[in-house]
């Protein structure tokens, strides 16, 4: 599940989402019992209870990220089958020339 | 005007670095075309299926379906259980062969490889020009609303929004738009949920609000059940808030419009496209189409429920000197007359709704600060997301096919990815243009929606007919793409919804047909652009020679292997996906039927 990155997208979906919800929490629990604030919530800390679901959901994402395999060093059309034969093609129907050594410039 | 406190700017900040972050750290695996334009071909199919999604879910899609929400009810989920589910369900299982299988790029190379390179030409340049004012009109959207409900500056808003826009997809390519349109997916999910249960907690549960609906309803002038069912009023076109009757809803909406945009527009092809098999690219759009079905309760409700609910005691009195809010209906405020100040009234006397206000009205009523932070958030993860999927498609289209096919053939790869990021830079700024261009020109949205539906619309029967039967040649699909769109600016010209000025709205022909809606105008424009199409596509093509077999191979149904299903699990196929996806799409239908 590594995408085209070399790292998979669970990480920063993860990242985000810890992030949000430690905040979010964070601010729940510094406005405990503010009923002024949570009067348009119908007096819900709709705060505390929704920053612990984005934490739970975050660390969730975060795990299966980082438990999955990640592809190091190689970068995507080297390593998909499909990019490496995209590649391919376009050389071969003079869409593009090969790149000679040292070709990072356009 | 909303003061926002430190919690709400903490939480854009963290969302806007690791936007930024995901991009920054992608540079590096960005090294070939092939990556910046089409991830490598290497993204899992899951990760593909929800950037399909929500490469679509513009703000359009987010403000425009709470608007429509309030406007027609709870019909408007047509838009979803009609206007795309079919269409995604078809592209995913009969189309991406084609698109995938002739290793095409690009849309506009589909078509010439199926046609030649006019057909190749007439869609790459409309598609780029719809691309750039898309992407225009998403940030003149959020320019607007962010000025109107937080008080910035529209200039700086949309200069921040374009600078960090073009950053991430500078560095990291169709990748790095993918990745964050994944995380704005969840982003808007997580940030709409509580809106709706909130929303539906003070309004009393769905039967309160069915009840409470049926009142503004009457008031409107329709049957009580009319805003909370989908089919049951579809009978006439006066009977239903959209005002337009079945067979102009489904073949209108259902099947030329839905299908003429995500079966043909590379914005969301292309995330496909870069699916790491023909599997997974098959499975993508079957994907998208499961969360696509629930999003109506996320993005509709909202609407309706702002129909009824009353404004909260906090609010009341705050800086209304026109009595705006009191004017409007629920905590919808009525629209303003630029002339007099005060609310605008339509042909019949009756207050004008700004409906647009629906959801950002629902969000300020019940969020308090923390949470406010966050559904605004998901509001501009939802314009980027929009200008995003955009500007990749324009890079893509103007490099592949635009730039290397009658610019520059045969030059080295690294030049192309030069140009894809110089595009990306030029792209932008045409986008920040056009924004301009749409402060501008009030109709000017008005007048874009016209020019797509006119270039859409006859899209579909020429892929339909390309993909499907071998006989059809490069001119006929060029005369009937040309006399399609024709044929669409005609009816326009010639007919006129009830209650509009011609010139933009049409009739500029004279008014000759009549239409109970702006939206029923709409759908038979669109129907009658498709079938033009569709019959001189067919005719000039049996008047022309058609290429050789071989050359079709890969291209035309007929002539094309079944794709092999290397997946290993039932669920994993796309034909038992596409079933169940109908399947619980037709239930949903019954539900409210």
């Amino acid at each position: 599940m590594s995408g085209a990155a070399g790292f998979d997208i669970r990480l920063p979906i993860g990242v985000l989402f810890l992030v949000l919800g430690a905040l979010l929490a964070l601010y729940g629990v510094m406005t405990l019992g503010d009923a002024g604030l949570y009067a348009r919530s119908d007096s819900v800390n709709i705060n505390l209870w929704w920053g612990l679901a984005l934490l739970l959901f975050g660390g969730a994402m975060y795990l299966f990220g980082h438990r999955a395999r990640t592809v190091q060093g190689m970068h995507p059309s080297e390593t998909s089958p499909e990019g490496i034969a995209t590649e391919l093609r376009e050389h071969a129907l003079g869409l593009e020339r090969e790149d000679r050594p040292g070709d990072t410039r356009p | 005007m909303i003061r926002l406190v430190w919690i709400d700017y903490a939480l854009m900040v963290a969302y806007f670095a690791v936007v930024l972050g995901v991009g920054w750290m992608l540079r590096r695996s960005t090294r070939t075309s092939t990556d910046f334009f089409l991830s490598g071909r290497s993204i899992p199919s899951w990760v593909a299926g929800l950037a399909f999604l929500s490469a679509n879910l513009g703000a359009q899609e987010v403000i425009g379906m709470g608007a429509s929400g309030a406007k027609y009810g709870i019909a408007t989920s047509h838009f979803y259980w009609v206007g795309a589910i079919p269409a995604m369900v078809f592209v995913g299982i009969f189309m991406m062969p084609f698109y995938y299988g002739s290793r095409a790029r690009s849309v506009p190379e589909y078509l010439k490889l199926r046609f030649d390179e006019k057909t190749r030409a007439v869609n790459a340049l409309s598609f780029a020009g719809m691309t750039i004012f898309s992407s225009g009109i998403s940030m003149y959207a959020m320019g607007k609303l962010l000025n109107l409900l937080l008080g910035w500056s529209f200039d700086l808003s949309i200069l921040v929004a374009a600078v960090i826009v073009l950053a991430y997809i500078f560095f990291g390519g169709l990748t790095s738009a993918i990745y964050n349109e994944v995380l704005q997916f969840f982003l808007i999910v997580f940030g709409f949920i509580p809106l709706v249960y909130l929303g539906l907690r003070a309004a009393g549960g769905w039967d309160d609000l069915q009840a409470k609906l049926a009142g503004v309803a009457t008031q409107n002038g329709f049957d009580p059940g009319a805003y909370t069912h989908t089919w049951r009023f579809m009978d006439d076109a006066s009977r239903n808030p959209i005002g337009v009757e079945w067979f102009g809803l489904v073949m209108g909406l259902g099947f030329v419009l839905s299908f003429g945009y995500w079966c043909t527009d590379f914005l969301v092809v292309q995330r496909a496209m870069a699916a790491d098999s023909m599997s997974a690219a098959r499975r993508t759009p079957l994907i998208a189409a499961l969360p696509k079905m629930l999003f109506p309760f996320l993005v509709i409700l909202p609407g309706l429920i702002a129909l009824v609910v009353v404004p909260h005691a906090l609010d009341a009195g705050a800086g209304d000197p026109a009595g705006l809010a009191a004017a409007g209906q629920g905590i919808i405020p009525a629209k303003i007359d630029p002339a007099t100040g005060a609310a605008l009234l339509d042909r019949t006397g009756r207050v004008v709704l700004d409906y647009d206000l629906a959801t950002p009205m629902m969000l300020v009523r019940f969020f308090p600060a923390g949470m406010l932070g966050l559904g605004l958030t998901a509001l501009m993860a939802s314009f980027m997301s929009g200008m995003a999927g955009n500007v990749t498609a324009f890079n893509t289209v103007w490099t592949y096919d635009i730039y290397q096919s009658y610019l520059r053939r045969g030059a080295s790869d690294q030049h192309y990815l030069w140009m894809g990021r110089a595009a990306t830079v030029f792209g932008i700024a045409l986008s920040v243009a056009a924004a301009y261009v749409a402060a501008a020109f009030n109709n000017i949205m008005d007048l874009l929606q016209l020019v797509f539906a006119f270039v859409n619309a006859p899209l579909f029967a020429t892929f339909a007919l390309g993909m499907f039967w071998r006989r059809t040649t490069g001119h006929g699909a060029f005369a009937g793409l040309l006399s399609g769109t024709l044929a669409a600016a005609v009816h326009h010209g010639m007919s006129l919804a009830a209650g509009s000025q011609p010139g933009v709205k049409g009739g500029y022909f004279g008014a000759q047909l009549s239409y109970p809606s702006e939206l029923a105008q709409t759908f038979w424009t669109a129907i009658a652009a498709w079938v033009t199409c569709f019959v001189v596509t067919i005719v000039v093509s049996l008047l022309t020679r058609p290429r050789p077999a071989d050359e079709l191979r890969g291209l035309v149904y007929a002539l094309t292997p079944k794709p092999e299903e290397t997946a290993r699990h039932w669920y994993q196929r796309p034909g038992p996906l596409g079933a169940i996806v109908l399947g619980a799409t037709a239930v949903l239908n019954l539900i409210f039927f």
